[in-house]
């Protein structure tokens, strides 16, 4: 099982590799000047570049490289991304009138109703599998339609926006032949996007194509549990850390032959996670996940019948959570710099939904420590460039006002900032896992608590996006004035290590899963004992 | 988890081989990461003067009946400082430092266990694998040493037969309290091949010792060839590229982890 997984996940590797790839010889040429296209486009070329914090207004050309990548996958609903494939796998369960639900389902969840009658023509002719699989694509192709949308300027978008509301009326009296008519309308005025804009929907395309590849893996994962497993992850990571990868290799081939004092002591993420005890949090609850599994395989092989039938399936319950964690950059922006309270709040609420007695503090005061350290580097931006070298500790040198802070000061900041809140959140996971495992609590069931958890994965992985964006915006503040090769490996660092620490995160969260299966049987057994 | 040898490599295969764990999910574009940092050229001048290394990393757990001081011992060695109320553990939490046996740097990764009965079931699952540990009674309470067999037991199950087991006697400041003679303890302690030590995490009295008595018996066993480095129990990882020197300079400092508080 693990070698198929393996494989699957390797094809899944060289997908994502190809996109990129394929990426690079790109055939546009309409104007020679912008040529960010080619090879050179992931790494960052000028500090200009590299300012996804200001990405937000829509131009990918200058921004393939960092989080625009993703941004490009806006959607102008809020349409919530989990629901699409719960519906997939309810129309799978139910074969009979799979074809008739699906497309009504597609057409309620939102302003692109039309495709679900392109679903329900392939729906029709095929088995249950292959209708999930098409409802799949054709929300794929929806998200793909929305990420081809962005780019586009103000006023076509808003023509979409009004073609999207002439849908809505249409799917209002019935979800056929009318909707059509505006999908046809929706696709014209995109092929206008595509005529006006040039390359940078074609970056916005290819950024579409990656993710019906992506979006169609996840669909045929959808009857692969173990794959299932993984889906979540690659959705959220792969592409970004990948794009981060290159042009950091590419950048630490340019800065190695200027090994300076300064890039001495660069903070090194996996030794500062481990100094934080992340390690060894980590550690402890593999081995609990570990043996939580092998409980829960060695109860399975004991049961047989119905018994095993029912309790399998209330197992395939709890995995759902787990199936499903993607978080919204986009919602990141919208947040308010608070210095992390808003954060502690959630965070706190979250956790006490489990019923288990544990708190956010020591999150809470990671948090609130990389924030101060923010605010204090950025406050006297000016007047402050000084060259020469920098104290580490920069959140004990607080007190001496004056402190010149260095660009090299900041990402080491930025780097132990996002290893202590990473090691931080483990450590969670894991107190987590431990008062689940010996926990009578009759408050809550292990299906609740797997949607508590992945919404507080939710929660952290947008905490360390939005860490890591106040770091590089810090970053490219205090850095105003030096060179892009200076500034821009450090701040793809800095994202790059965000990507991992979000993705640390995600694979503590999935070590849950065991555990939270040994509970809901702990509990199952106690309740039919009595 | 099965941390690696060489120093360098200890945090970037520990990043490693913790991935390859958890899932092979882009295990390639990780790997390829890593690799860029062991062989940059900035890692490669930061290998030549490192001032944090360490030949061996030995696992240690501490376990015994909830109050003993447990946590507190392992303040006092991590932090040298006495925490006068320090909260019950959850489950496990963690300490390290690096101390030095025979001129050789050996770190200390130190599993803190929760004594409470109610996380017995979730603490055994710690005790794999560990090279030492740290037996603790409360001198003042009979009870925690006649709770020490069970406790025994449990090591004994749990772990290699090679682990260093010591018994420490806490709280021996608390002399006009005392409820456990030294005697019976050295006595029970000689009965099953145990070290003995008697201690105080207040006054920081033998708590070194604690820790060094265990990992020099530890590094005896080693030298004369009884602990096999290769099991893959032994709860010691060896650096076998030392002569090469510490590839990694900005190893972390003795921990400031040590209590959950």
């Amino acid at each position: 099982m693990s070698d198929t997984e393996g494989q699957k996940e390797s094809e899944g590797q060289s997908e994502g590799q190809e996109m990129e790839s394929k990426r690079a010889p790109s055939p546009v040429t309409d104007s020679p000047a912008e040529t960010p296209l080619n090879a050179a486009d992931v790494t960052p070329v000028n500090a200009a570049d590299v300012t996804p914090v200001n990405a937000t207004d829509v131009t990918p050309v200058n921004t393939t490289d960092v989080a625009p990548v993703r941004k490009t996958r806006k959607r102008p609903e809020n349409k919530p991304l989990p629901e699409p494939k719960e519906e997939a796998s309810e129309v799978s369960k139910k074969e009979d009138d799979s074809t008739k639900k699906s497309s009504e389902a597609a057409v309620a969840q939102g302003g692109w109703g039309y495709w679900g009658s392109w679903g329900k023509s392939i729906m029709s002719t095929a088995s249950a599998t292959v209708a999930s699989v098409g409802q799949g694509i054709s929300q794929a192709i929806e998200k793909a339609e929305t990420s081809l949308g962005i780019p586009s300027p103000v006023d076509v978008s808003a023509q979409i926006m009004e073609e999207e509301k002439e849908a809505e009326e249409d799917r209002g009296e019935a979800d056929g032949a009318p909707a059509l008519g505006g999908a046809m309308g929706m696709l014209s005025s995109l092929s206008s996007v595509v005529q006006s804009t040039g390359k940078t929907v074609i970056t916005g395309g290819l950024d579409a194509l990656e993710f019906i590849g992506k979006k169609t893996m996840d669909v045929i994962a959808e009857g692969d549990p173990g794959f299932k497993k993984t889906k979540g992850l690659m959705i959220t990571t792969s592409t970004l850390s990948q794009v981060l990868r290159e042009a950091k290799e590419r950048e630490e081939k340019q800065t190695a032959e200027e090994v300076s004092s300064d890039t001495e002591k660069k903070a090194h993420y996996g030794m500062l996670f481990d100094e934080y005890q992340g390690l060894s949090h980590l550690e402890a609850l593999e081995i609990l996940s570990r043996e939580s599994e092998a409980k829960v395989k060695s109860v399975l092989t004991s049961m047989s019948g119905e018994e095993l039938a029912q309790l399998k399936g209330e197992l395939e319950q709890i995995k759902v959570p787990f199936s499903l964690v993607e978080f919204d950059e986009e919602e990141v922006e919208e947040k308010k710099d608070d210095g992390g309270t808003e954060f502690v709040k959630e965070l706190s609420d979250v956790l006490a939904e489990l019923h288990l007695s544990t708190s956010a503090d020591k999150l809470g005061r990671s948090i609130k420590k990389a924030y101060d350290s923010i605010s204090d580097m950025s406050r006297p931006a000016e007047g402050r460039k000084q060259d020469g070298e920098e104290p580490e500790e920069e959140v004990q040198a607080r007190a001496e006002e004056v402190k010149p802070y260095t660009v090299e000061a900041i990402h080491s900041s930025a780097i132990r900032s996002l290893a202590q809140l990473t090691a931080r959140s483990i450590e969670q996971f894991h107190k987590v896992a431990e008062l689940v495992l010996h926990c009578e609590s009759k408050e809550t069931t292990a299906l609740e608590q797997a949607k508590t958890l992945s919404q507080i994965t939710v929660v952290l992985c947008r905490e360390i996006s939005l860490l890591s964006k106040k770091f590089t915006s810090c970053l490219t503040t205090v850095g105003s004035n030096e060179k892009g090769d200076v500034l821009n490996p450090l701040i793809t660092g800095v994202f790059l290590e965000a990507s991992n620490s979000a993705s640390y995160i995600q694979d503590a969260f999935q070590l849950l899963l065991p555990v939270l299966e040994v509970s809901h049987i702990q509990r199952r057994a106690d309740s039919t004992g009595q | 988890m099965q941390r690696k040898p060489c120093v360098a490599q200890a945090t970037i295969l520990d990043r490693q081989s913790l991935q390859s764990r958890i899932t092979s999910r882009s295990l390639q574009s990780r790997d390829s990461t890593y690799k860029t940092f062991k062989y940059s050229k900035q890692q490669r001048a930061k290998m030549a003067t490192a001032p944090y290394n360490y030949s061996y990393i030995f696992k240690y757990i501490i376990i015994g009946d909830m109050g003993v001081g447990k946590s507190c011992l392992l303040h006092q060695f991590t932090e040298k400082k006495f925490m006068a109320d320090c909260p019950h553990t959850i489950g496990v939490e963690f300490g390290t430092r690096i101390i030095e046996v025979s001129g050789q740097k050996i770190k200390l990764q130190i599993w803190d266990t929760a004594g409470q009965e109610r996380f017995r079931a979730v603490t055994r699952s710690y005790y794999r694998g560990a090279a030492g540990a740290l037996m603790v009674y409360d001198i003042t309470r009979r009870s925690t040493y006649n709770h020490l067999s069970s406790w025994l037991t449990d090591a004994r199950n749990l772990t290699n037969p090679n682990t260093v087991i010591i018994l420490i006697g806490n709280k021996a400041d608390l002399e006009a309290q005392r409820d456990v003679t030294y005697e019976e303890a050295k006595q029970f302690a000689e009965e099953n091949g145990l070290l003995f030590l008697e201690a105080s995490a207040k006054t920081g009295e033998n708590v070194e010792d604690a820790f060094l008595e265990a990992a020099k018996k530890i590094y005896q066993n080693i030298q004369d060839g009884s602990l096999d480095l290769n099991a893959a129990e032994s709860g010691v990882q060896h650096k076998p590229s030392a002569p090469q020197g510490g590839r990694l300079t900005s190893e972390p400092q003795p921990q400031r982890e040590g209590c959950g508080c």
